[in-house]
């Protein structure tokens, strides 16, 4: 942290009620996650056991969700395709969007500026029908392209406002000095300004993907055939309507192969995450 | 001055309204120099437009679609009914009891999610806003529930929670009634007996990260001289929050509110996974979602969520006022 700490307070030491406090907090957001995972490492048999840890542990609840009927492998698959389409292409759109926003003045950028944060608060909702509607017509049920560019226009004023915000913490210096040693603006950009938004744009590709990794009203609804599923809608199908008849220990099982991805990406890149997530709004 | 589209610095701008700024950058653009000024206006567009043309393209005219649809009688199971309907679809949403009370349990939910996890998040970042061992560690698991996929974050909290039989609720509470040599403890079935208090618990489980990072960058910002001082002067810990802390956290306090608002408002992966819309949890997105896929009344469907843009349009104005408030604080800074 570059803010110093008030020292008076820190002085006074952090006593054992506060830990306590700390302690509480981390088990409150911890302990459903790690239910799930103890619940997925259970035998099926001690699927109603309550014990904290799963004795023995097995992968038998791991290889059930993988097993053929489920196509959980194959869903997990069209899960990476979209989101990684989606990332790309929002990043590609987004980065020149960003610029130009951050570094280019011209008039009604204002204008613009509000028209894609009031995209981002749309909601999804509100276009399903007729985008249902649209790709029965054109034929774009089951296919990738069906959950790809709704689930971008989601992701755009996302990754827009992230980049504008790292564009603009970047000297302006930069360009004026490659363009008076003779570069293009385009070169400018493509030689100076991209290298060094390196990790603000691996930021943004980091927090687009898992925002397109979890998306779920559009996949749920553009997509009905099983081999094009993503792992999400297959998740929740897999719980289908009857609570009490269903493999639940396959089920969190699925839930975790699912979500560790997303944990160990938080894990690897929590600063720059934390980052991300305040950047612009708040700093 | 490093970059030359930026608002004056160091002025007073909390209370700048937006026609002032705009005439500060006026004035700012009239000065600017240097080579990018010579390409027209429109090059200077050009980079923006394919994102915004697409954006346009794959929300705003399909939400003009909603609006089409929402004002005529359209259902696929009658299609040769289709027509003009005038207010009609709209009329039914209000007076449709389904709808209707789908209106209230959004409210509800909404509200409901917001405060709580603006409170608890409010009291979690006050905890974290010192320094001690393992600061950083905690803080990344305490985002993790925010970047769950809520699918399976709803899925965690519906069987390995909830359920009665195996769930983790009922597993603590015998464990802390055998604790206390009491046996037969309750073992209350949690989605039937409380259905929406089910998912707004678990909803708020997965705001509360998002409410302390935001007020947590608040807290970080104050000016800790001042508050210093005011130690010194004899200020308790209370008064300086009550004083001090709160007044400048409320800012970051409305901007989460709204963002929360606007993003628990729309919320459809909880209730879907959860109750799937039962025992009176159905919001108005699982509604309309309902309403197109089992009905196939695509007329009241979009009216219904015709409403939902409507509610999120107002909440959206004030969410952009604060988030442009912060934004020129933060270039001024």
């Amino acid at each position: 942290m570059s803010a110093p700490v008030a020292t008076g307070r820190r002085r006074r030491g952090a006593g054992w009620l506060y830990y306590v406090g700390i302690a509480a907090i981390v088990v409150y957001c911890l302990a459903p996650f790690y239910w799930m995972v103890v619940s997925a490492l259970r035998r099926p048999a001690d699927q109603f056991s309550n014990a904290l840890l799963p004795d023995p542990p097995s992968l038998d609840n791991l290889v059930a969700a993988f097993s053929p009927g489920n196509g959980f492998g194959r869903a997990l698959l069209n899960s990476v395709i979209v989101a990684s389409i989606t990332t790309v292409l929002t990043l590609i759109l987004g980065i020149s969007a960003a610029y130009a926003l951050a570094r280019l003045e011209f008039r009604g950028k204002g204008t613009i500026l509000s028209i894609i944060i009031a995209t981002s608060m749309f909601p999804g909702i509100a276009v399903v029908v007729p985008l249902l509607q649209l790709f029965v017509d054109i034929n774009w049920i089951n296919t990738y392209q069906a959950m790809v560019l709704p689930s971008m226009s989601f992701a755009l004023p996302l990754a827009i406002w992230l980049l504008t915000a790292f564009f603009r913490q970047m000297p302006f210096e930069l360009e004026e000095a490659a363009q008076i040693d003779g570069c293009t603006p385009a070169e400018a950009f493509r030689k100076v300004i991209m290298p060094l938004a390196a990790p603000g744009v691996f930021t943004t590709a980091i927090l687009v993907f898992i925002a397109a990794w979890n998306e779920f009203i559009i996949a749920v609804s553009v997509v009905n055939k099983n081999e094009l599923k993503t792992a999400n809608v297959i998740v929740s199908q897999f719980t289908g309507q009857y609570q009490f008849d269903q493999p639940f220990g396959t089920q969190m099982a699925a839930g975790v192969v699912v979500t560790v991805p997303l944990v160990i990406a938080v894990l690897l890149f929590q600063r720059r995450i934390v980052e991300g997530l305040t950047a612009g709004g708040v700093k | 001055m490093s970059e030359p589209t930026e608002p004056p610095r160091g002025a007073a701008t909390s209370a700048a309204v937006d026609t002032s700024r705009d005439r500060s950058r006026a004035a700012q653009s009239a000065r600017v120099s240097g080579p990018l000024r010579r390409s027209g206006d429109w090059a200077r567009r050009a980079p923006l437009l394919p994102a915004l043309i697409f954006m346009i393209v794959v929300t705003q005219l399909p939400f003009v679609a909603t609006l089409v649809i929402s004002f005529m009688d359209w259902n696929a199971y009658y299609p040769d009914e289709r027509g003009f309907a005038g207010f009609a679809n709209f009329r039914r949403v209000f007076t449709d009891i389904n709808l209707r009370n789908a209106v209230i349990t959004t409210i509800i939910l909404t509200a409901a999610v917001v405060l709580i996890s603006l409170l608890l998040g409010m009291l979690i970042a006050l905890l974290l806003d010192r320094k001690f061992r393992g600061r950083g560690a905690v803080r990344t698991m305490l985002i993790a529930p925010f970047l769950i996929v809520p699918v399976a974050a709803a899925l965690v909290w519906k069987h390995a929670l909830y359920n009665p039989e195996y769930g983790l609720l009922n597993g603590a509470l015998t464990w802390i009634w055998h604790l206390f040599g009491a046996d037969r403890p309750p073992q209350p079935d949690w989605i039937s007996s409380m259905p929406l208090g089910a998912v707004i618990a678990a909803l708020i489980w997965q705001w509360t990260p998002f409410m302390m990072l935001i007020l947590l960058a608040g807290l970080q910002s104050r000016p800790l001289d001042v508050i210093e001082a005011a130690r010194i002067d004899g200020a308790s810990g209370w008064e300086i929050f009550r004083y001090m802390t709160f007044p400048h956290l409320r800012r970051y306090l409305e901007l989460g509110g709204l963002l929360g608002s606007i993003y628990v408002v729309q919320n459809f992966d909880h209730v879907f996974t959860i109750t799937s819309g039962g025992l009176g949890t159905a919001n108005l997105p699982y509604t309309i979602y309902q309403i197109f896929y089992n009905a196939h009344d695509y007329g009241r469907a979009s009216a219904a969520a015709v409403v939902v843009v409507i509610g999120t349009i107002v909440i959206a104005t004030f969410a952009l006022r604060t988030v442009s408030t912060l934004f020129r604080e933060e270039s001024s800074r």
